[in-house]
């Protein structure tokens, strides 16, 4: 690295492979958000700091649980600025409120399973708002494993809660969706001839 | 053989299969005798599958301006205006050829602190910019851009005096606002944290004719007076005593002089 007052040379690997998680960036932005405005912002942001910081980057280690570290840190600092940390009042909120018992889920009838009642049953956009319908805390976390598929660790690092908390967090917010899925298909007329693009 | 409470921290490793053999033993064991919690583990596995088989619908492509803003954001890093501030007067980020030249040097300012809460602080700014008005300019126009995005600030009304009394106590910068602001077309919106400055660079916005503007005050800093047009904006740049002012918006070069010539008057 090039250093002359105060200034470093950023190599143009690091801003192409940063720039080539913008859509995982942005989508998770979006599920931060849900606004996609803010969205956008959240991701700019983002950018700015890590091209910023790049020469603290470690190469070797993992660059987009770097990226979505500083998203979730920045998401957290604006929540902060805007003086309504919804994050972390939320969090403690579901926190207490999950402790119940677990949900009892499997009192469907033995050829059809819950899973595959789920699966036949639950199209995108119905995952998809009853996603976005978690609490923060619970949908991040659950998003970050199941759908960006980082570790508990890496979870842990880009939300500042214990591994163990990260691990409570998605499991509660897999029984509250599965909760509310099947309520949802509970309610719904019989999806026959309705299948998922 | 292990009960619920004693199994329950382990049902999401389990389903994540990242459970060691021993501790997978004993959870498959728990599950055979425990109709609770094999019901759990069942609705937890059928959310975790059905995200899994639903997971490329649920992606979501950045919009194409949003990936011309990041690339953009890599370029407000770069130090082009640094090392030739003369060569590109009119336009540092949008020109493609400094962006095409700068690709084999890409600089970016290093000071960011060791936490990754990354608040890019009032000394980088001021290392940095002791080269370059331009580079300032870029730091404050980005910043008006932000704080007026994020705060959602134009719809925010606050009083001249509470302004003042926060310069005061937060700058140590007593100071009086221009009194009829409305005769340059101004409305006071308010004072806000500066999400570059670290509370170092005092941040007054205005509306003016609807559109968002913003007044600087940088402490401490010296910089003679200039216009500079950076990402779309102007910005007009003076110093008083031992401050420096930036006024920043997005309006033609002539209005935004007049605008910083009535401010530079009446502020004091």
């Amino acid at each position: 690295m090039m250093r002359a007052q105060g200034l470093e040379v950023v190599p143009p690997a690091f801003e192409a492979e940063a720039l080539a998680y913008l859509d995982s960036l942005y989508r998770s932005a979006l599920r931060l958000t849900r606004v996609p405005a803010d969205a956008e912002d959240l991701v700019q942001e983002t950018y700015l700091k890590a091209f910023r910081a790049a020469g603290r980057f470690e190469p070797g280690t993992n660059l987009r649980a770097w990226l979505f570290t500083i998203l979730h840190n920045t998401a957290r600092n604006l929540a902060r600025d805007r003086a309504r940390d919804t994050v972390s009042v939320d969090s403690e909120f579901v926190d207490r409120a999950a402790d119940g018992p677990p949900a009892g889920g499997a009192s469907a009838g033995a050829a059809e399973t819950p899973e595959t009642l789920l699966l036949r049953d639950t199209l995108a956009p119905d995952l998809q708002a009853a996603i976005d319908a978690l609490p923060d805390a619970f949908r991040q976390a659950v998003w970050l494993r199941d759908v960006e598929e980082f570790s508990y660790a890496e979870i842990a690092e880009m939300l500042s809660i214990p591994v163990g908390t990260v691990m409570s967090r998605i499991s509660r917010g897999r029984q509250a969706l599965y909760e509310r899925l099947q309520a949802r298909a509970g309610r719904r007329p019989s999806p026959v001839g309705v299948t998922d693009a | 053989m292990a009960d619920c409470q004693g199994i329950d921290p382990l049902v999401t490793p389990f389903i994540d299969g990242q459970l060691p053999g021993e501790d997978r033993r004993a959870v498959e064991e728990h599950l055979r005798v425990c109709a609770p919690c094999h019901s759990r583990v069942i609705a937890e596995q059928a959310v975790h599958d059905l995200i899994r088989a639903r997971c490329h619908a649920l992606d979501a492509s950045a919009p194409g301006p949003l990936r011309e803003k990041c690339v953009e954001m890599a370029r407000l890093s770069l130090g082009d205006a640094v090392r030739h501030p003369a060569a590109h007067p009119r336009s540092l980020v949008f020109d493609r050829r400094v962006a095409h030249r700068s690709r084999t040097a890409r600089v970016a300012p290093f000071a960011l602190a060791a936490s990754l809460v990354l608040v890019v602080g009032g000394a980088f700014l001021y290392q940095a910019t002791a080269q370059s008005a331009r580079v300032l300019a870029v730091e404050l126009t980005a910043d008006h851009l932000k704080c007026f995005a994020m705060n959602s600030a134009l719809g925010t009304h606050q009083m001249a005096a509470a302004v003042e009394s926060s310069m005061a106590s937060g700058f140590d910068w007593r100071m009086h606002l221009p009194d009829n602001p409305s005769r340059a077309g101004l409305e006071l919106v308010g004072a806000r944290p500066c999400l570059y400055g670290e509370g170092k660079i005092a941040h007054i916005m205005y509306r003016h004719q609807g559109h968002p503007l913003s007044l600087f005050m940088l402490p401490k800093t010296a910089r003679a007076q200039q216009l500079v047009e950076v990402l779309g904006h102007e910005a007009a740049i003076w110093c008083v005593g031992n401050r420096t002012f930036v006024v920043v918006a997005r309006e033609p070069r002539p209005e935004v002089e007049r605008i910083a010539s009535f401010v530079r008057a009446s502020l004091r």
